[in-house]
C-alpha cells in the first residue's frame, strides 16, 4: 500500500512472486504430501484408484476429523485435551443406551420418530460441552495444569462409559439416525456423515480465520500475557473452547455411533492418538498459537489414506501403528524445516 | 482545556508487597492533562511495579487511586483501557505469532457484520494499520509478516504507534525506547510531545537523563518504593536528579526549598 510495500524492503532478493507461491507451498504443505501420496498409492496398489477408495477414505475420516477440530482449538489457544476420545466415547454410549434396540439399549421410541434426530444429537452435544465446562473450571477457576486435568478426565469418562452399561454394549440405532451412514444416501460418492466432518471443518475454520473469537484464541496461544494486558477476557475464551471442544467431541461421539449402530465399552480407543498425530501432521505446533483447520482435514485425510492402503495390500495392523509414528516424527522435523526456510523469506 | 482544574491522574499513599519484598512503601504524586512525567528510578525502584497498579495488571496492597476525578480499582487492563489508560510494557507486549496488523488492533478488532455474524474487517485494519505506521515513518517489510520476524526496534516502533493511534486519557510508557536506534527514538519523543499536546497525560519510564529532561514537564525520582523527588523539568539539573535516584542527597532541592 504506502510506504509499506515491499520496495522498502531491506534485504530480501526473492521476487514478491516467488515469495507468494513458496508461502503458499509451505502454507499448504500437508495437502501437497496427501496429494502425493494418493498419487503414489494410486500408481503403485492395484484396485487403488477407485472411487469407492476415496469414498471410503473420506468416509474413515469423519469422526476422527471431528474429534481432532475441537482438539486443535485447544492447542491453539495454547492448551490441551486429552479426554475428546472419552468424551465422545460416553456422548456415543449414552445416545446408543437411550435409542439403541438390543444389549444396553433402552429402545426410547420417539413420536414422530424423525425427532430421535434432533434429540440424540442435542443430548451428544450436551454430554460433551458438560465435561469440557468441567474441564474448563479445574483448568481456568482452579488454576491446574490442563495436561493433569484432561488426562484425569479422559479416565474416569472412559471408566463411566464402561460403569453405564455395566460393561455390555448397546446395539441397533434407529433409521432416522442410521440413514447418515447409509451408502444409499452418499451425496456425490461421499456419506452424510463425512459430509457433516466437511461441514465442521468449513465453519469452525472459518471462526478461528475470520472472528474476533477466532483471532483471539489465536493471540491467547501466542503469548497469553500480552493478549490479557490487550484487554482480551483470556479466562473466558479458554473457558468457551474447553467447552466447545467437549461439544464437538460429543458431535464426533454421535457420529461414531450412528456409523457402529451403537455403542461398545471401548467404542474409540486409540482415537486421541490418531487425533494427535493428525493435528500434528496437519501443521498446528504444540506450542500453541500456530495452526490451520485446513492442515488437519488434510492430516486426518493422509491417516485414513494410509490406513486404507496398508489394507489394500493386507499387510498387519501394525505396520498402520509404525508408519503412524513415523509420520508424526516427520511432521515435526518438516515443521522445523518450514520454519528455516520462512525465516530466509522475511 | 482543565489545565489548571483537578489532575487527570492522583496517586495517595500506594503500597505494594510480594511476600516480604515492599516494592512501593507509600507512592503518592499526580498528572495532570496534557502533562508529561517522566518517572526516574534505579534498577528495583519500583517503577514497572507502579506501572502495572495503574494499568489493572497488578493489584495495590494499599492506597487509593483518582482517575479523572473518580477513586478507581481497575481490576484487570481491560477495565484500565476501557477508561482511557493506555500501556506500554517494559517486556513488550506482542503476540509473535501473528502479523503487524493483527497486534496492531490486539483485542479491539473492527469487524463488519456478514449475514448477522461479526466478522473480522481485514481490509479496513490493514489501511488504518498502514497509515499509522507510514504517519510515524516506521519501516516494516510488510504487515502481514509474523511479528517474530521482526527485530526489536521494529516490535517496540508498533507498540509505540498503537498507543498514539488509540490514544486516551492517560498514557503510560515503560522503557519504551530501550531497543530503539537514534532516529526512532527522536521520533519517539515526538510522539510523546503530540500526544501530550493533544491533552493526554503521560507517564514515562526511562533511564536516560537526557530524554527525560527533553520530553518531561515534572520529574518524579522514585527511590526503594517511595518518591524521593518530584520536581518541574526545568528547575532541576541532571545532576540533581541523579542525586535523587542514588540518594546522596535525601530529598534533593525540594528539601532545601
Ligand atoms: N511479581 C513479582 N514478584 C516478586 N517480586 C517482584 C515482582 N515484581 C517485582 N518484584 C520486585 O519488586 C521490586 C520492584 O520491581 P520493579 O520491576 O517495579 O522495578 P523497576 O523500577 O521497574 O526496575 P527496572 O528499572 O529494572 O525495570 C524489585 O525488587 C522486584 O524484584
Ligand atoms: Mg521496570
Amino acid at each position: 500500500m504506502t510506504a509499506i510495500t515491499p520496495t522498502t524492503l531491506s534485504a530480501t532478493s526473492l521476487s514478491p512472486r516467488t515469495r507468494a507461491v513458496t508461502e503458499f507451498v509451505l502454507d499448504n504443505l500437508v495437502w501437497f504430501i496427501l496429494a502425493t501420496v494418493l498419487t503414489v498409492f494410486s500408481l503403485t496398489i492395484p484396485q487403488f484408484f477407485q472411487i469407492g477408495i476415496f469414498s471410503n477414505i473420506i468416509e474413515q475420516s469423519a469422526v476422527l476429523g471431528v474429534m481432532s477440530i475441537g482438539l486443535s482449538l485447544l492447542i491453539i489457544a495454547g492448551h490441551l485435551d486429552l479426554s475428546v476420545e472419552s468424551v465422545a466415547a460416553l456422548s456415543a454410549m449414552v445416545v446408543a443406551m437411550l435409542f439403541a434396540n438390543s444389549g444396553a439399549g433402552l429402545k426410547y421410541v420417539l413420536t414422530p420418530e424423525w425427532l430421535v434426530f434432533p434429540v440424540s444429537l442435542a443430548i451428544a452435544l450436551a454430554v460433551g460441552a458438560v465435561i469440557g465446562a468441567t474441564n474448563a473450571f479445574f483448568v481456568v477457576r482452579l488454576k491446574m495444569n490442563a495436561f493433569i486435568v484432561t488426562l484425569a478426565s479422559f479416565i474416569w469418562v472412559r471408566g463411566l462409559v464402561q460403569k453405564l452399561p455395566d460393561g455390555r454394549s448397546a446395539q441397533g440405532l434407529p433409521d432416522a439416525l442410521r440413514f447418515l451412514a447409509i451408502e444409499r444416501y452418499n451425496v456425490l460418492y461421499i456419506p452424510l456423515i463425512a459430509w457433516i466432518a466437511i461441514l465442521c471443518f468449513v465453519v469452525f475454520a472459518f471462526i478461528l480465520k475470520r472472528t474476533p473469537f477466532g483471532r483471539h484464541l489465536t493471540l491467547i496461544g501466542g503469548n497469553k500475557i500480552a493478549s490479557f494486558r490487550a484487554g482480551i477476557a483470556t479466562d473466558r475464551i479458554i473457558t468457551v473452547s474447553f467447552i466447545l471442544a467437549g461439544a464437538i467431541a460429543g458431535l464426533a461421539g454421535w457420529l461414531l455411533a450412528i456409523r457402529t449402530s451403537g455403542a461398545t465399552a471401548n467404542l474409540g480407543t486409540g482415537m486421541l492418538f490418531q487425533a494427535f498425530a493428525a493435528v500434528v501432521i496437519g501443521g498446528v505446533s504444540l506450542q500453541g498459537g500456530v495452526g490451520r483447520l485446513s492442515g488437519v482435514f488434510a492430516g486426518v485425510l493422509l491417516l485414513s489414506s494410509i490406513h486404507t492402503a496398508i489394507n489394500l495390500m493386507s499387510l498387519p495392523a501394525s505396520y498402520t501403528q509404525i508408519i503412524l509414528g513415523l509420520l508424526v516424527l516427520a511432521a515435526v522435523l518438516l515443521d522445523t524445516l518450514k520454519l528455516s526456510i520462512r525465516q530466509r523469506l522475511t | 482545556m482543565t489545565e489548571a482544574g483537578q489532575p487527570l491522574l492522583e496517586l495517595k499513599d500506594i503500597t505494594r508487597r510480594f511476600g516480604a519484598i515492599e516494592a512501593l512503601r507509600g507512592v503518592s504524586f499526580s498528572v495532570r492533562r496534557g502533562e508529561v512525567v517522566a518517572l526516574l528510578g534505579d534498577n528495583g525502584a519500583g517503577k514497572s511495579t507502579l506501572v502495572k497498579i495503574i494499568a489493572g495488571g497488578l493489584e495495590p496492597s494499599s492506597g487509593r487511586m483518582i482517575f479523572d476525578g473518580v477513586e478507581r480499582t481497575f481490576a484487570s487492563p481491560a477495565a484500565a483501557k476501557a477508561a482511557g489508560i493506555e500501556t506500554v510494557y517494559q517486556d513488550l507486549s506482542l503476540c509473535t505469532n501473528v502479523d503487524v496488523v493483527a497486534n496492531f488492533f490486539m483485542g479491539r478488532e473492527l469487524t463488519k457484520n456478514v449475514l448477522g455474524i461479526r466478522v473480522l474487517d481485514e481490509k479496513a485494519m490493514e489501511d488504518i494499520c498502514a497509515k499509522a505506521i507510514a504517519a510515524a515513518g516506521t519501516r516494516i517489510p510488510s504487515l502481514h509478516v509474523n511479528v517474530e520476524h521482526l527485530s526489536g526496534g521494529q516490535r517496540q516502533a508498533i507498540e509505540l504507534n498503537r498507543f498514539v493511534h488509540f490514544g486516551g486519557k492517560l498514557v503510560l510508557l515503560d522503557e519504551p525506547f530501550a531497543a530503539l536506534g537514534v532516529e526512532q527514538t527522536r521520533r519517539g519523543l515526538d510522539m510523546i510531545k503530540r500526544v501530550a499536546a493533544q491533552g493526554i497525560g503521560v507517564i514515562v519510564i526511562t533511564h536516560v537523563m537526557a530524554q527525560a529532561f527533553q520530553v518531561a514537564d515534572r520529574i518524579v525520582v522514585i527511590r526503594q518504593g517511595v518518591v524521593a523527588g518530584d520536581i518541574a523539568g526545568d528547575k532541576t539539573t541532571p545532576e540533581e536528579v541523579i542525586r535523587m535516584i542514588t540518594g546522596d542527597a535525601q530529598m534533593g532541592r525540594q528539601a532545601s526549598a
